[in-house]
């Protein structure tokens, strides 16, 4: 994009900038990092000396700027880096951060700010008062539309492989809308009560409260929203999409079989799962045992499924999907899972009293009979599987001992899982690989001999290979032996699909569309042996794309996980606060018994008082949760989570820098107390609560909402003091304080103002004037510095002074609220804005102006020119004056470099 | 003395709207009387009341303030205005 002047920033210096270049006729590209023009002038409440309100003079010339033909305005964006050419233009690369809303629609209604579940201290009142996550920058706005701030995706977001917005529901939660947790979790599958119970919860191992006293309980908030809402509703309040008038077979009834069915009954087309078994639900309802999954939750979430009209049909094993096309479907899903066991190939495997973890885990399921009271078992495997089934054992009354090949640090079964088992009295065997199974004189299996390992390298896995020691061997008596070393697809299923080596089902990764045009495939049956939620997350996108085959389109945009932000890193997010304090989870634990016997589910539920207590952790780690519930109240449908950032090349023929300033910060001068003592507030802040857009209903103090009655102004706090490296007068902090006065005189006519200043830089026009008129009104200055400030306990300030004027003694004082006059710092940006040469800085590190005294607005590299406070403090007038200066020369610059460029304009 | 981070208060207010709600059903309180029956530090409380006020949930009573303390008051929904 060609223009003819870039200008950075759009304060007041900025945007005067934009608007004489604009009126001169010539284009302006203006990059504001934030979501409205208008900079800091905008938040004030009046300006000196006048009292003019400071919306009334800066509004119309924001919406001057953003609708002047000849100004591009690029809110919400950064210059990353701007390049002098060979020829003495400007290349600049700018970021425009995505907004996540469609400002073409967006009617800056504010109903998505209402909606929002996530609120954050307000930057535009600094953070004297909450926004939201989805919110309009303030109520003067230019552009008014809204923005979703959002730091990336949240580690608990990022780590569900179904795409479930964990840091959504439990957001959502906090809000108190339990029903909307519920069906936010239904859009990614129908298995809520199920994952609540039985997911490894990946979530938990990435939260970022687990850096400090630890994880929320995401997985049980699922559960504690899936058991409100069944107890609650009939049904899962979802109504599909109107009939596409298409069929759709599911092979399968597992997680992926069942969420790929419910999707696509969501979007309206007529789903039949065909299920070999005889009841649905796969490894849910036939490995899962009882104390972990129970049965009636497993019914619960198919009965979802159903309710949208889904048919299901049981013992009715498919193995021509071919012929499934035939009979008239328009698409097939093969969710077959991983239902055959690997075999230990070792001899004696075939003796009675062997048997696999999957078949024993779903005899018991089935009802079988099995008393092993008594009886010693050994299951050999370090896996889930593994677990389950000694953990099942364990409750038929046996000795169970879980042999493994490697060490404890190697076992691939979830260490919850396997310290669930410990605490239940399973006892591990490491670095112990069965040879072979010895039987009785009948035939049936009495032991394992076992070869014992140590371990070498590691293998392709990275886990550390077991090894055999030489001649080291191990008997280990059992009456059962439970094989549960790995489970594999049955590829030879589908003679017209084709599988790999593992048997695993072959088809593209990211579409699951296999060689056989309409046939997808989901979940174990591809991926070989996962777990629920990636099963879940597989189904999702089978669906997905089976759903846009269908309709002729291109098999892609599965937003849910392909196309995330970043996952937030967790230093950064806790470095959002200068503390934590300390919040001890206080959810109920299990209660394991060494000597389990029954098969009652284990986990109690959160109570409404855990579960709350459990969000109230959340750090918001992506700032927005996304939780949805902005797009579902967004009458312009204007909200769009997908959106990306831009990067935008622009070529220009000068550069006007109008970052303007920083604030001191004064957490720098811990004596007076701010940051520690809420009634110690700066003047950025009481302009904030003297505005008309103020954040409080009045001027209150921050401790318990007091209308202040005695009020303190300690003036050149952080200017004109070399103990914080700034021996520089901020020009503006004088001025700016007598304003105040008068206008806090005006809103709280009970109201004392004493100031403790240095000396009063009155140097302007009408300025001494001013600061007559604020002692006619009856504010007290009292020269002297302040040394320290000191808290009461009813939160009143005994502020500790030097009277000047009377001997200078130091004399103690009394105050509801104390007002620090804050100087002006740098903004540091400006002079790393360019590529291969900094803007040259002045020796207190503003953008310095070689030729200051004969050509203002210059800077050290040709063609780039400062407005405004970017080159040092300065007030409003000067800042516009300033911006004057700096314009005359980049319009001198663009008229040497292209006389014929300008575009005629008419002014007014 | 401030006790928490003002970001981890502000990141409360959600959970406080129907405890604040419920306080405020029985009438008008000031934000220390509100602070006292929650038993959070009142500058916590004023945190969460200002956030709902800014949201249009809660209102101060006009003219108030003559012990010193705006008293606050829920406004109806627009389900409860029509109701
Ligand atoms: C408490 C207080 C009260 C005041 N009261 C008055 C008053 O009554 N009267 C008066 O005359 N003056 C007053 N001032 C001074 C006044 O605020 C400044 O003179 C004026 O805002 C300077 O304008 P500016 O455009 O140079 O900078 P700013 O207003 O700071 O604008 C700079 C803009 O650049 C943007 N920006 C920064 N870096 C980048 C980047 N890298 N890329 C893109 N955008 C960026 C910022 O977001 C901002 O919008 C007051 C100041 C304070 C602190
Ligand atoms: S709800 Fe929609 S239209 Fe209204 S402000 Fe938010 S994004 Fe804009
Ligand atoms: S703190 Fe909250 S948002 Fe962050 S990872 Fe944990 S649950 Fe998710």
């Amino acid at each position: 994009m060609k223009f003819d002047a870039l200008v950075v920033g759009g304060g007041i210096a900025g945007m005067e900038s934009s608007l004489k270049l604009a009126d001169m006729g010539y284009s302006v590209a203006l990059v504001e990092r934030q979501a409205s023009v208008g900079g800091r002038m905008i938040l004030l409440s009046k300006v000196f000396p006048t009292l003019d309100c400071a919306s009334c003079i800066s509004g119309p010339k924001m919406s001057s700027t953003v609708n002047h033909p000849n100004i591009t305005t690029f809110t919400t964006s950064e210059v990353e880096g701007i390049r002098r050419q060979s020829d003495g233009t400007f290349a600049a690369t700018v970021r425009q951060r995505a907004k996540y809303v469609d400002w073409s629609a967006c009617t800056g209604c504010q109903d998505c700010e209402v909606a929002c579940t996530v609120a954050v201290p307000d930057q535009f009142n600094y953070d004297l008062a909450a926004r939201r996550a989805a919110y309009i920058a303030f109520p003067q706005a230019v552009p008014k539309k809204a923005v979703l701030e959002r730091a990336g995706t949240s580690p608990c977001t990022d780590a569900c492989p179904a795409g479930i917005k964990a840091h959504g529901y439990v957001a959502l939660i906090r809000d108190g809308r339990y029903e909307e947790a519920f069906q936010l979790i239904l859009e990614a599958t129908p298995l809520v009560a199920t994952l609540g119970r039985a997911c490894y919860a990946p979530c938990e191992e990435s939260c970022t409260r687990g850096d400090l006293e630890g994880t929320l309980p995401i997985r049980r908030l699922k559960r504690f929203v899936a058991d409100w809402h069944y107890a609650t509703y009939d049904g899962p309040g979802v109504e599909p999409a109107a009939p596409t008038g298409q069929r759709v077979a599911v092979v399968g009834s597992g997680p992926a079989g069942l969420t790929a069915a419910w999707q696509l009954a969501r979007r309206g087309h007529a789903v039949t799962i065909f299920e070999a078994a005889h009841e649905p639900g796969g490894f849910l309802r036939y490995a899962l045992p009882e104390y972990r999954l129970p049965r009636a939750a497993v019914d619960q979430d198919i009965a979802n499924v159903t309710a949208l009209g889904v048919e299901i049909v049981v013992d009715h094993p498919v193995d021509d999907v071919a012929g499934l096309r035939a009979a008239g479907y328009d698409a097939v899903v093969v969710a077959t899972g991983t239902p055959l066991a690997q075999s230990l190939h070792i001899p004696g495997e075939q003796h009675a009293g062997v048997t696999s973890g999957l078949a024993f885990l779903r005899a018991v399921r089935e009802g079988e009979s099995w008393d092993l009271s008594g009886r010693t078992v050994v299951v050999v495997g370090g896996g889930n599987v593994a677990m389950d089934a000694a953990r099942t054992a364990r409750r038929l009354g046996a000795a169970v001992t879980v042999v493994y090949r490697r060490s404890r640090g190697e076992m691939p079964a979830n260490h919850v899982e396997a310290e669930d088992a410990e605490q239940e009295g399973v006892s591990f065997a490491f670095l112990l690989a069965p040879a072979e199974v010895v039987a009785d004189a009948a035939g049936h299996a009495s032991a394992v001999r076992c070869q014992e390992m140590r371990l070498g390298p590691p293998d392709a896995s990275g886990r550390r290979r077991p090894e055999a020691i030489p001649g080291a061997e191990r008997v280990v008596a059992c009456d059962l032996v439970i094989s549960a070393i790995g489970l594999r697809p049955d590829g030879d299923a589908f003679a017209a699909l084709s599988h790999d080596g593992s048997g695993a089902l072959v088809a593209d990764p990211t579409t699951l569309a296999t060689a056989l045009p309409g046939v997808f495939v989901a979940g174990d049956a591809v991926t070989g042996p996962s777990d629920i939620t990636r099963a879940v997350g597989q189904g999702r996108r089978a669906a997905h794309m089976l759903d846009r085959w269908l309709r002729g389109e291109p098999l892609d945009g599965f937003h849910a996980l392909d196309d995330r932000l970043a996952v937030v890193d967790h230093a950064a997010v806790l470095a959002r606060q200068r503390t934590h304090s300390r919040r001890d989870p206080a959810v109920s634990g299990i209660d394991f018994s060494v000597t389990p016997h029954d098969f009652a589910e284990l986990e109690p539920a959160l109570t409404e008082v855990e579960a709350l207590d459990g969000v109230s952790r959340c750090l918001d780690c992506g700032v927005c949760s996304e939780c949805g519930a902005c797009s579902r109240v967004c009458p312009a449908d204007a909200i769009h989570l997908e959106q990306h950032d831009e990067m935008l090349d622009l070529e220009v023929d000068t550069v006007v820098v109008a970052t303007g300033y920083e604030l001191f910060d004064a957490y720098q001068k811990p004596e007076y107390g701010y940051g520690t003592f809420p009634n110690v507030i700066t003047a950025t802040e009481m302009d904030r609560l003297l505005a008309p857009t103020r954040p409080f209903n009045t001027v209150l103090r921050p401790s318990d909402g007091k209308v202040p009655e005695r009020v303190a102004y300690v003036s050149c706090v952080g200017s004109r003091d070399r103990t914080v490296d700034n021996p520089l007068c901020s020009k503006i902090c004088c001025m700016y304080s007598i304003k105040q006065h008068q206008l806090i005189m005006g809103a709280l006519p009970l109201a004392d103002v004493t100031t403790h200043y240095m000396d009063m830089r009155a140097a302007g026009k009408r300025y001494e004037e001013f600061f007559s008129q604020g002692k006619d009104m009856g504010a007290t200055y009292i020269k002297g510095r302040v040394a320290k400030i000191e808290e009461k306990d009813n939160g009143d300030l005994r502020v500790f002074y030097e009277d000047i004027e009377n001997g200078g003694r130091v004399v103690e004082a009394e105050y509801d609220l104390v007002v620090l006059s804050v100087g002006v710092r740098p903004n540091p940006d400006a002079l790393h804005l360019f590529d291969e040469e900094d803007l040259a800085a002045s020796e207190f590190r503003f953008v310095a102006e070689p030729a200051g005294d004969h050509s203002p607005g210059r800077t050290s590299i040709p063609g780039v020119y400062v407005a405004g406070a970017s080159s040092g403090a300065k007030d409003i007038v000067d800042s516009i004056m300033h911006a004057g200066a700096a314009v005359a020369q980049a319009a001198a610059t663009l008229e040497v470099a292209h006389p014929r460029r300008r575009v005629p304009l008419e002014v007014h | 003395m401030r006790e928490r981070d003002r970001r981890e208060v502000i990141r409360d207010e959600p959970l406080m709207h129907a405890p604040i709600r419920r306080e405020l059903a029985g009438g008008p309180l000031t934000v220390p009387e509100l602070a006292e029956r929650l038993g959070r530090p009142p500058e916590e409380v004023l945190l969460w009341v200002m956030g709902m006020r800014r949201y249009r949930q809660v209102v101060e009573v006009p003219d108030s303030d003559d012990e010193g303390y705006f008293r606050y008051q829920l406004v109806a929904s627009d389900e409860e205005v029509l109701a």
